[in-house]
C-alpha cells in the first residue's frame, strides 16, 4: 500500500488539545512524523510585561488547564526571588498541600485521558471521580475550580479552611485506595499491558539531550526531580520519595510513563498527608486573610536590571520563569518574562519515538507523554 | 415441543380462515392452501420483526445502565448498585414489597454487601463522590424511551453525502449492513412458534449473511474517500481473518453436538437430551462468546472503530438516519450474537432446571397455563388469610412463563456480559489480533471440534445423555477456571521486584549533602 500523510489534528480525539500530528503511515505502520503546533499561541510572555507582579499569577494561571496551580507557584517563586521577599513557613506548607493536591489531579486527569486512548472508558470516568475530590480540596483553597489564583507574593490568598485538613486527610486515604482500583483495572489486565509494554520507547540518554523532564525521563531511570535535586519550598523536610522506573535497555516504554505517575501520585498524596501533620501552627487552626503567618509584606515595584529565577517540578517535567525587572519605566511590571515550558521541548521528541510503530499506538505513544498545548504554545 | 403461546399456530388458523372465506369462496378457491400459507410466512416474518425491535429496546437501555453503573458514573444516572442497595443514605426496599417474601434472598444479599462493601465513611464530602440518590425502581423506566428520541433526532437530520466520495458505494454499503443484518434475525426463533423461516439448513444460511456485514463495512469505508474510514475499512476485512473461522468451527462443533444444522433442532436437541449444550462444550461457549465480540466489532476487538486514532472509523462520514440505522445495525448484531449464544448453549427456551421441577416446562399448554394462572391469582388473594398454603404457589408462575421470555431473559443477560467486558477491557491492535485468531482461537476451536466430534460419536447414546458426562465436564471446567483465575502467587509477587520502584536510596528529608 502506498504512504500516505494523515493529519491528526487540530480536531482529533488523540490530540488532548489542540495541536496537529502529521503522520506518515505505510499501511498501519507509521513512517514519519511532523508535529504542527501553534493554534493557542497567546503571546502570555508579552502580556505579563504590562501587568503588575501580583497580577500576572492569573495569566500563570491559564497556562496550563489541567495544572493551573502548579504553573501560578511556579511563577509566584521567581517573581519572590525578583522582589527578594521572605516566605512565612506556613505558607510554603500550604503552597505544598496545594501544588501537590493540584500535581495529583493532573496526572488524575493524564490517566483519564490515557485510558480511553487504549480504549477503555471507565478508566476515564474513574478517575475523574477521583480528580472530582481532588477539586472539591482545590476549590476551598482558591475558590475557583479550574484557575484558582491561589498564591500571592509573599504567601498565599487565604490559610486553609476550617475543617479543611480533615476533608483532606479522609479524601486522601479514599485516594491511597482507589489508585489500587486503577492498578486493578489496568496492570492486571493483559490487554493494557500488551498495548503498553515495549511500547514507545524512549531513551534515556536521549531524553536528556533534547532536555525532556519531569515524569517522561524519570521513567527512563533518571532521577532528577527538581523538588529532590535542588529542593525548594520545604520539600526537604518532608517524607516522601522520587518516583523512578528501571527501564528495560531499550529506554522508557508506555508502561513505565504510565507507572510513574501513578507511584508519583501515591508519593504526592503522602507528601500531603505529611505536610498537614507538619504545618507550622497546626492544619486545624485557621488564620485570618493577611495575617503574617501566611503571607509577608512584598515590595510592588522591583529595581531596574533585577532578575529573577526560579526552576520548578511541574506536573509535566521542569518549568523555568526568568523575570527581569523595571519595565515601563516604573519597575511595577516586569521587562521581560521568559516561561520554558517542559512539553514545548518534549513534544517534538515524544513525536520522534512513535515511528516504526503501528496507527494504533499513535494516541497511547503520545498521550503517555501527558501532552498539554496551553503551556506549549503559551 | 412448544408452549401454549402458539403465535404460529393462531396465525396460520387466522390466515387459513381468512383465506377459506375470500379466496375459498371464489372460483380460485383451489389456491386457498397457498394463499393462507403467504399470509402467514408474511405476517409471521412481520411479527418476528416487531418482537426483535421491540425487545431490542431492552439492549441499549442495558448498555446505557449497566454501563454507568460499572463505571460508577455521577449525574442522573439510577443506576443499578443504586437499585440494589440504595444510596445517599437511603437503603432500598424495593424487594419488600414482593409477593409471597420472594425479595427476602435479595435482602439478605443485600445486607450483607451493605456491611462488606458499603460506604461506612460519616464524612459528608467523601459521601459525595459516591452518592447517588436513590428514587426507586419506576424511574429506571423513562431510560427505555430514549431510544425513541434517538430516533426522533437521527431522522431529523439532514443526509451529507462527501463531495468527493463515490457516491453509489457509499449509499449503497448501509443497505448492505443494515439489510444483511435484519435478515438474520428471519432465521432465530424467539420461542418454540415464533420464528420466520425454518430451512434445513438454516445455521449455515444464518452464518452465511453474518458475514456479509464486514464486506458493506469495506465498501463504506473505501468509498468514504477519507483516510480514517479507508483504515477502519481495511482493518475490519484485516479482523474477519482471524475470527472468521474459529467461529464457524465453533458453529460447526455445536452442529455435530446436536447433529443438525436446523436451529430449531438443535434447541430441541437440548430440551430433549438433558442437559444444555453449555455443560458439554464450555470451551465452545468461550470460543463463541470470544469470537461473536469480534464478530459485531464490539470492545476489546472495535479497532474498525478505534475512536482513539481513526476518530469513528469506517462510519466518520455518515451522518443522520443512516448513522442512526447503522447503529442501530450494530446493537442488532450484538443481539443476534446473544441471542445465538442462548440457542447454542443455553437451551434457547428451555426453562431452568424444567425437568428438574418435572413441571411444564416443555410441553405446555394452553388450559394448564390457564390452571396455574388461576391458582396464581387464588394464591395472592389467599396470602393474607392462609399464608403457609399461599407460600408454594407462586413456583407455578415459572411454568406459564412462554419460551419467549426465557429466551429474552438469557440473551439480555448475555448482552450484560457483554457490557461487562466492554467496561473493563482495552482495545487491542490489528496484528494482535490476528495472532490472538492464529495462534490461539483456531488451535483451541479444532480441539473443541474434536471434544464435540468424540462426544457425538463415543458417548451419545442416542437418546440422552449420560448424566455423569456433563458432570464430570463441568467440573473440570470450573477446577480449570479457578486455577487460571487465580492470580499469581502473592508471596512470588511479593519477591520478585516491582514493576515500578524507587531509586532515591533515602527520603528526600534526611537527605545530608545538600
Amino acid at each position: 500500500m502506498a504512504e500516505m500523510w494523515i493529519s491528526m489534528g487540530p480536531q482529533h480525539p488523540m490530540t488532548h488539545g489542540l495541536w496537529t500530528l502529521k503522520v506518515k503511515v505505510d499501511g498501519e505502520t507509521v513512517v514519519d512524523t511532523e508535529p504542527d503546533l501553534g493554534y493557542i499561541h497567546r503571546g502570555v510572555e508579552k502580556i505579563c510585561e504590562a501587568r503588575d507582579f501580583t497580577k500576572i499569577t492569573t495569566y500563570c494561571d491559564r497556562l496550563c488547564y489541567a495544572s493551573a496551580n502548579t504553573w501560578s507557584h511556579s511563577y509566584i517563586y521567581a517573581a519572590e526571588d525578583l522582589l527578594e521577599v521572605e516566605v512565612p513557613e506556613r505558607a510554603e506548607f500550604i503552597r505544598v498541600v496545594a501544588v501537590e493536591l493540584q500535581r495529583i489531579a493532573s496526572h488524575l486527569m493524564w490517566l483519564g485521558a490515557y485510558c480511553p486512548d487504549v480504549g477503555n472508558l471507565t478508566g476515564m470516568v474513574w478517575c475523574l471521580r477521583e480528580r472530582e475530590m481532588m477539586m472539591d480540596l482545590l476549590q476551598e483553597l482558591g475558590g475557583s475550580r479550574m484557575h484558582y489564583n491561589f498564591p500571592r507574593v509573599g504567601g498565599v490568598k487565604r490559610d486553609l479552611p476550617v475543617g479543611f485538613a480533615m476533608r483532606a486527610r479522609a479524601k486522601l486515604a479514599l485516594f491511597l485506595d482507589r489508585i489500587q482500583e486503577y492498578e486493578a483495572l489496568l496492570d492486571e489486565s493483559t490487554i493494557f499491558l500488551v498495548r503498553t509494554q515495549g511500547v514507545g520507547y524512549a531513551k534515556p540518554e536521549e531524553m536528556v539531550n533534547h532536555g525532556v523532564t519531569g515524569p517522561n525521563v524519570r521513567a527512563g531511570g533518571v532521577n532528577y526531580d527538581v523538588r529532590w535535586a535542588h529542593p525548594y519550598s520545604v520539600y526537604d523536610q518532608l517524607d516522601w520519595e522520587v518516583a523512578v522506573e528501571r527501564p528495560s535497555i531499550k529506554g522508557a516504554d508506555n508502561y513505565d510513563r504510565y507507572r510513574v505517575r501513578v507511584e508519583e501520585m501515591r508519593q504526592s498524596a503522602l507528601m500531603t498527608l505529611d505536610a498537614l501533620d507538619k504545618m507550622p501552627g497546626g492544619a486545624e487552626t485557621h488564620f485570618t486573610e493577611g495575617d503574617e503567618m501566611i503571607i509577608s509584606k512584598a515590595p510592588v515595584r522591583a529595581p531596574e536590571g533585577a532578575t529573577g529565577f526560579h526552576h520548578f517540578e511541574d506536573s509535566r517535567g521542569e518549568s523555568m520563569f526568568y523575570l527581569v525587572g523595571g519595565g515601563d519605566g516604573r519597575g511595577k511590571n516586569p521587562y521581560r518574562c521568559s516561561i520554558r515550558s517542559p512539553m514545548f521541548i518534549t513534544l517534538p521528541y515524544a513525536s520522534k519515538c512513535m515511528i516504526g510503530y503501528k496507527v494504533a499506538d499513535i494516541p497511547s505513544i503520545m498521550g503517555s507523554f501527558d501532552p498539554c498545548i496551553g503551556e506549549t504554545d503559551r | 415441543m412448544g408452549d401454549w403461546l402458539n403465535v404460529r399456530g393462531w396465525v396460520g388458523d387466522i390466515s387459513f380462515f381468512v383465506s377459506d372465506n375470500t379466496v375459498g369462496m371464489s372460483r380460485f378457491w383451489e389456491y386457498k392452501y397457498a394463499v393462507a400459507g403467504l399470509m402467514t410466512e408474511v405476517l409471521m416474518a412481520t411479527i418476528v420483526f416487531a418482537t426483535m425491535m421491540l425487545t431490542m429496546l431492552a439492549i441499549p437501555w442495558i448498555e446505557r445502565k449497566f454501563i454507568a453503573r460499572l463505571m460508577d458514573r455521577r449525574g442522573a444516572t439510577t443506576s443499578l448498585r443504586s437499585l440494589w442497595v440504595g444510596e445517599g443514605g437511603h437503603h432500598a426496599d424495593w424487594y419488600d414489597n414482593v409477593p409471597f417474601g420472594l425479595g427476602k434472598p435479595i435482602r439478605w444479599l443485600n445486607k450483607f454487601l451493605n456491611e462488606k462493601v458499603g460506604n461506612a465513611s460519616d464524612i459528608h464530602s467523601v459521601n459525595r463522590v459516591k452518592d447517588r440518590g436513590y428514587h426507586g425502581i419506576w424511574f429506571l423506566i423513562p431510560g427505555l424511551f430514549q431510544a425513541f428520541a434517538d430516533f426522533t433526532k437521527f431522522a431529523s437530520k439532514e443526509w451529507i453525502v462527501p463531495a468527493k466520495a463515490d457516491r453509489f458505494m457509499f449509499e449503497v454499503a448501509p443497505f448492505i449492513i443494515i439489510a444483511s443484518t435484519v435478515m438474520i434475525f428471519a432465521f432465530i426463533p424467539f420461542g418454540p412458534h415464533i420464528w420466520a423461516a425454518n430451512s434445513d439448513m438454516s445455521l449455515l444460511f444464518m452464518m452465511a449473511i453474518f458475514g456479509i456485514a464486514p464486506l458493506g463495512v469495506f465498501f463504506a469505508g473505501w468509498a468514504s474517500n477519507n483516510k480514517y474510514t479507508l483504515l477502519g475499512g481495511i482493518r475490519s476485512v484485516a479482523q474477519l481473518t482471524a475470527y472468521e473461522i474459529p467461529l464457524l468451527i465453533t458453529v460447526l462443533s455445536v452442529a455435530i453436538l446436536s447433529g443438525s444444522l436446523n436451529i430449531l433442532e438443535i434447541v430441541d436437541f437440548q430440551l430433549t437430551s438433558g442437559t444444555w449444550n453449555i455443560f458439554l462444550l464450555p470451551l465452545g461457549g468461550a470460543l463463541f462468546l470470544i469470537t461473536m465480540i469480534a464478530e459485531v466489532e464490539r470492545i476489546p476487538f472495535d479497532m474498525p472503530e478505534a475512536e482513539a486514532e481513526l476518530v469513528e472509523g469506517w462510519w466518520t462520514e455518515y451522518g443522520g438516519m443512516r448513522w442512526g440505522l447503522l447503529f442501530a445495525a450494530e446493537y442488532m448484531r450484538s443481539y443476534a450474537a446473544c441471542l445465538l449464544f442462548a440457542i447454542f448453549f443455553l437451551g434457547g427456551w428451555e426453562t431452568p432446571f424444567a425437568d428438574i421441577f418435572g413441571l411444564l416446562g416443555s410441553n405446555q399448554d394452553l388450559i394448564l397455563g390457564g390452571i396455574a394462572i388461576g391458582l396464581i391469582g387464588l394464591a395472592f388473594i389467599l396470602r393474607n388469610v392462609l399464608p403457609a398454603l399461599a407460600a408454594p404457589l407462586p413456583i407455578l408462575f415459572l411454568t406459564i412463563l412462554p419460551g419467549l421470555v426465557w429466551m429474552l431473559l438469557k440473551a439480555w443477560l448475555l448482552f450484560t456480559v457483554f457490557v461487562w467486558i466492554r467496561a473493563s477491557l482495552h482495545r487491542i491492535r490489528t496484528d494482535q489480533i490476528l495472532e490472538f485468531g492464529w495462534r490461539w482461537l483456531l488451535p483451541l476451536s479444532i480441539v473443541n471440534l474434536a471434544i464435540a466430534t468424540w462426544l457425538r460419536l463415543f458417548v451419545w447414546n442416542g437418546s440422552e445423555w449420560p448424566l455423569a458426562i456433563p458432570a464430570l465436564i463441568t467440573a473440570i471446567t470450573l477446577v480449570l477456571f479457578i486455577i487460571l483465575g487465580i492470580d499469581e502467587d502473592k508471596s512470588q509477587i511479593q519477591g520478585r521486584e516491582r514493576p515500578y520502584s524507587i531509586q532515591s536510596d533515602s527520603p528526600a528529608s534526611t537527605r545530608t549533602d545538600r
